[in-house]
């Protein structure tokens, strides 16, 4: 009985705490009095400013200091936590001058600011950063550890942690385009602006040089790593494809799969084999991912227009004509049609037994 | 007994006052707002209890929703897509995305407070949304923290560890508030993880009790996996929680674990106060082709074959529509809403019975439907007045390899999608008939709210928002936006106002009708 206040008490003195928020108070970075101007970003920007006004005269403009006097404070958010950093601002440290003053949004936004590599000065090109592909694999491990960081938390759940393919992406370790890359430049360019052509869903993101030169090492030491274990490496190799039987796959090619209503043999297929192989040509056999379809509108007027279909919804139709002008209109007010032949390709698929397809991709694999 | 009895109330008493004592006007989420939220507010994930993400609000009409137009735009200024239902509480709306978390004027769309989670590992590829309880909100993070934010400023009350990132395990849900417990689910496929919900304390965060789908990893034979990635639901009256779980992993592989796998890919229901596990369904025994059974369990009340029953339906994204009785988990219907080459039939349990010939295999199988399912995460929505269930269905194919080199751990395999469109579909539930189907295009989109009103929300893979007649499918408006559209759209009353928001790349859209069409 008499413990029990004593225990109330504590209880009640912890809840106390927690309501005052003040049981394990952690990193608030940007979190804004509620009376803060409205629309006032929290990022970079005035951090820069803060950084500027405090910081710039001795550790540098572009935060380069002046060694070994004055650190550079680029990379600093890899060399200390945030708690580290404020503590550093608040005390001092050496000659540094203490600067209590900092603290609250001023103190989250210069915080941010320095741990933000996105606010790196002076834009470096990829190539001048740390030239990639053949040479990525001396990229310093530095380098190649950031970009696996990154690629690690924003693309390894598509791409798989080892690039070699996850949920919807694509294997990068046997991607043409990487393969084919020799500054970083294609990397770049699709981590930059994503995809979008087809119905591929990439999205763009918004990293800095520094960070996609960390992407592109990553992507590429990863690639070397796969290719040094040949018959033993995840994922689908040619050899993988060769179960069906180019002579049945013949026959359903020019019976069942009605293949030669559209494509011919030694037409539009020839040599098809010599220009894909593997997944690409299977998946290309199967579906033929951005093949043209043309589209025929007719306005109210009687006037006619044609040309290759480029954007199509539920309420515009567009078109690019044969002197490359693009079109639209609103799909209330004409007529149109639109002919797809990779259509048929669709209409296929509930018809396929599994060895219908490895036969007719050990066939096509004949048309070289 | 007694005693302790009386201290305990003694003691929930005093915290009950010192925790509302500084929250006075302030956003009081109270579990009755929860149980019963009003117009003014989208206080959950799914809006309510029940997931069916159906509105009571009337002043948007099928006649005047061609009126409709911007209301405000927020602008979040990041790359990150915003993929969460926000929550609205006494004016304020709270969204986010990985690391980020704005409380906003739902009135007007200004940013009250943004807060931001430290640079840390863990998959930034989505955040759902966050939960709220009283004052506090709750918010998942990529390195699977839970973080406590006060509402009013977005300063951080507390941050505790709910799974181990170094592990492979990250968070993205909307947690959910059930009573005093604050439920929290768990993500990730690339590594053999054990999937777990826990039930966390919301004043200490101390967890009360976890639920493990699976047994631990590296039992011999066994499936790891089960992940619970995505908001649950709740039935007051049974006192159950329902949430659906993960595929197994290795995902592509089966040989390494024999046998149906549970509970994963299955529809479970907890009682929320003890973790303990009432029934469970599983949607899709031994899983090899990555389609979890997180989609949302939408509970109705309404009559099947001629006798009121209490309802759960899902369309699971392995293509097929369930309904089962939850208040014992058996099935009432099993029907496929879309391509579906996978299986050998229904068994008498009405789950679908996967065909050994269409596991993953070293030269190639043909799928249907691909890996991201005939649905995903994109939310339904289910409209009492037609009794249709409405969902953001892709129809697709793809090709799936397994082979020895793929190893037993995490994907285990490769897959790739050849072709897939997007339809909204209206699903019949009792028949399981598909009533009508809108084509939007080449791709997925967001989900679905109705409206009492018989309109129907949703978006196609062009990122055109569209008002849709519920009844027949025909569209009544649209708007583009300029990106897909990532979130499920929610609606809200305030000051006589009915707004609809849907989120479209970085940028949050509020819809309204213009004050002379009101």
């Amino acid at each position: 009985m008499k413990k029990i206040p004593v225990i109330a008490i504590t209880t009640l003195a912890m809840i106390f705490a927690a309501s005052r928020g003040g049981l394990t108070p952690t990193y608030a970075a940007s979190a804004q009095p509620a009376a803060a101007p409205a629309g006032q970003a929290s990022g970079t920007d005035a951090g820069a400013a803060v950084f500027k006004q405090h910081c710039a005269v001795c550790h540098g403009a572009n935060r380069q200091g002046t060694p070994p006097t004055f650190p550079s404070l680029i990379g600093v958010g890899q060399r200390l936590t945030p708690a580290q950093e404020e503590t550093m601002i608040h005390q001092g440290k050496g000659i540094m001058p203490a600067f209590p003053q900092i603290k609250g949004q001023e103190l989250a936004s210069l915080l941010h600011f320095l741990n933000d590599s996105d606010a790196a000065p002076a834009a470096k090109p990829v190539a001048a950063v740390q030239p990639p592909s053949a040479s990525a694999i001396h990229a310093a491990p530095g380098t190649v550890r950031a970009g696996s960081a990154l690629f690690q938390q924003n693309c390894a759940f598509c791409h798989g942690r080892d690039a070699a393919g996850g949920e919807s992406g694509p294997d990068l370790t046997r991607s043409k385009l990487v393969a084919t890359d020799r500054q970083g430049t294609k990397i770049a360019e699709v981590v930059r602006n994503g995809r979008t052509d087809g119905d591929k869903k990439m999205p763009a993101f918004k990293f800095s040089d520094d960070q996609i030169a960390g992407l592109v090492a990553f992507i590429h030491d990863e690639t070397r790593k796969a290719n040094a274990k040949p018959g033993g490496r995840r994922g689908v190799d040619v050899a993988d494809l060769q179960t069906g039987n180019a002579a049945a796959g013949k026959q359903y090619f020019e019976g069942p799969g009605g293949c030669t209503k559209c494509h011919s043999a030694a037409g539009d297929l020839a040599h098809v084999a010599s220009r894909y192989e593997g997944l690409q040509l299977e998946m290309r056999m199967l579906y033929p991912r951005g093949a043209k379809s043309t589209v025929a509108v007719t306005l109210p007027s009687g006037e006619k227009f044609d040309g290759t279909l480029a954007y199509r919804d539920e309420f515009t139709i567009g078109l690019i004509d044969k002197t490359g002008q693009y079109r639209s209109w609103p799909t209330a007010t004409v007529k149109y049609s639109v002919d797809s032949p990779a259509d048929a390709h669709v209409a296929q698929f509930p018809k396929y037994t599994d060895a219908d397809i490895h036969n007719l991709m050990a066939y096509i694999q004949t048309l070289k | 007994m007694r005693l302790v009895k009386n201290v305990f109330s003694f003691v929930a008493v005093a915290a009950a006052i010192l925790a509302i004592a500084p929250l006075a006007n302030a956003q009081n989420l109270t579990s009755a707002g929860l149980l019963k939220p009003t117009a003014d507010s989208w206080p959950t994930y799914h809006g309510d209890y029940t997931g069916r993400r159906h509105s009571s609000l009337t002043q948007i009409t099928k006649e005047n929703v061609q009126n409709l137009g911007l209301a405000w735009a927020f602008q979040t200024n990041q790359g990150a897509a915003i993929k969460s239902s926000p929550l609205v509480v006494d004016g304020v709306m709270y969204f986010t995305v990985p690391d980020n978390v704005w409380a906003v004027d739902a009135h007007t769309g200004h940013q009250i407070w943004h807060y931001e989670y430290p640079p840390n590992k863990g998959l930034h590829i989505g955040q759902r949304g966050i939960g709220m309880y009283k004052g506090w909100l709750y918010f998942m993070t990529p390195d699977a923290h839970m973080v406590s934010l006060n509402a009013k400023d977005g300063t951080v009350r507390w941050n505790i560890v709910v799974a181990d990132v170094n592990l492979g395990y990250w968070t993205s849900m909307a947690p959910l508030i059930v009573g005093n417990h604050v439920l929290a689910g768990v993500s990730g496929d690339f590594d053999n993880l054990r999937g777990y919900l826990k039930a966390i304390d919301p004043e200490t965060g101390k967890t009360q009790w976890t639920w493990y789908a699976t047994e631990p990893v590296g039992t011999p034979n066994k499936a790891s996996g089960g992940n619970t990635w995505m908001t649950g639901t709740y039935d007051p009256e049974l006192n159950l929680i329902y949430w659906g779980t993960g595929n197994p992993t290795p995902v592509l592989k089966g040989t390494p674990r024999p046998g149906d796998n549970l509970y994963t890919c299955s529809i479970v229901a907890l009682n929320p106060d003890t973790g303990k596990l009432a029934w469970a369904f599983q949607v899709s025994p031994h899983d090899t082709h990555d389609w979890d059974a997180a989609e949302v369990p939408v509970l109705v009340d309404a009559d099947f074959n001629g006798k009121p029953r209490k309802m759960l339906m899902q369309a699971s994204r392995n293509g097929y529509f369930f309904v089962l009785d939850r208040t014992n988990g058996k099935s009432l219907l099993t029907t496929p809403f879309g391509p579906v080459n996978w299986s050998l039939g229904i068994d008498k349990q009405g789950r679908p019975i996967p065909n050994p010939e269409k596991e993953p295999a070293p030269d190639g199988r043909l799928i249907a439907p691909d890996e991201g399912g005939l649905t995903n995460f994109r939310s339904p929505s289910f409209d009492p007045k037609t009794g249709l269930f409405i969902v953001s269905a892709r129809p697709s194919w793809s090709i799936y390899f397994a082979k020895p080199a793929d190893g037993t751990y995490g994907w285990a395999g490769a897959d790739y999608g050849v072709w897939g469109k997007g339809v909204i579909k209206a699903i019949d539930y009792k028949t399981g008939k598909t009533r009508w189907s809108h084509e939007i295009g080449q791709g997925s989109s967001t989900g679905v709210l109705t409206t009492a009103t018989g309109v129907t929300f949703t978006g196609d893979a062009e990122g055109n928002l569209l008002a849709l007649d519920t009844a027949n499918g025909k569209t009544l408006w649209h708007s583009g936006t300029g990106s897909q559209i990532a979130t499920s759209p929610i609606t809200y009353e305030l000051d006589g106002r009915q707004y609809v928001v849907t989120g479209s790349g970085g940028v949050l859209f509020a819809w309204a009708l213009p004050d002379a069409h009101r």
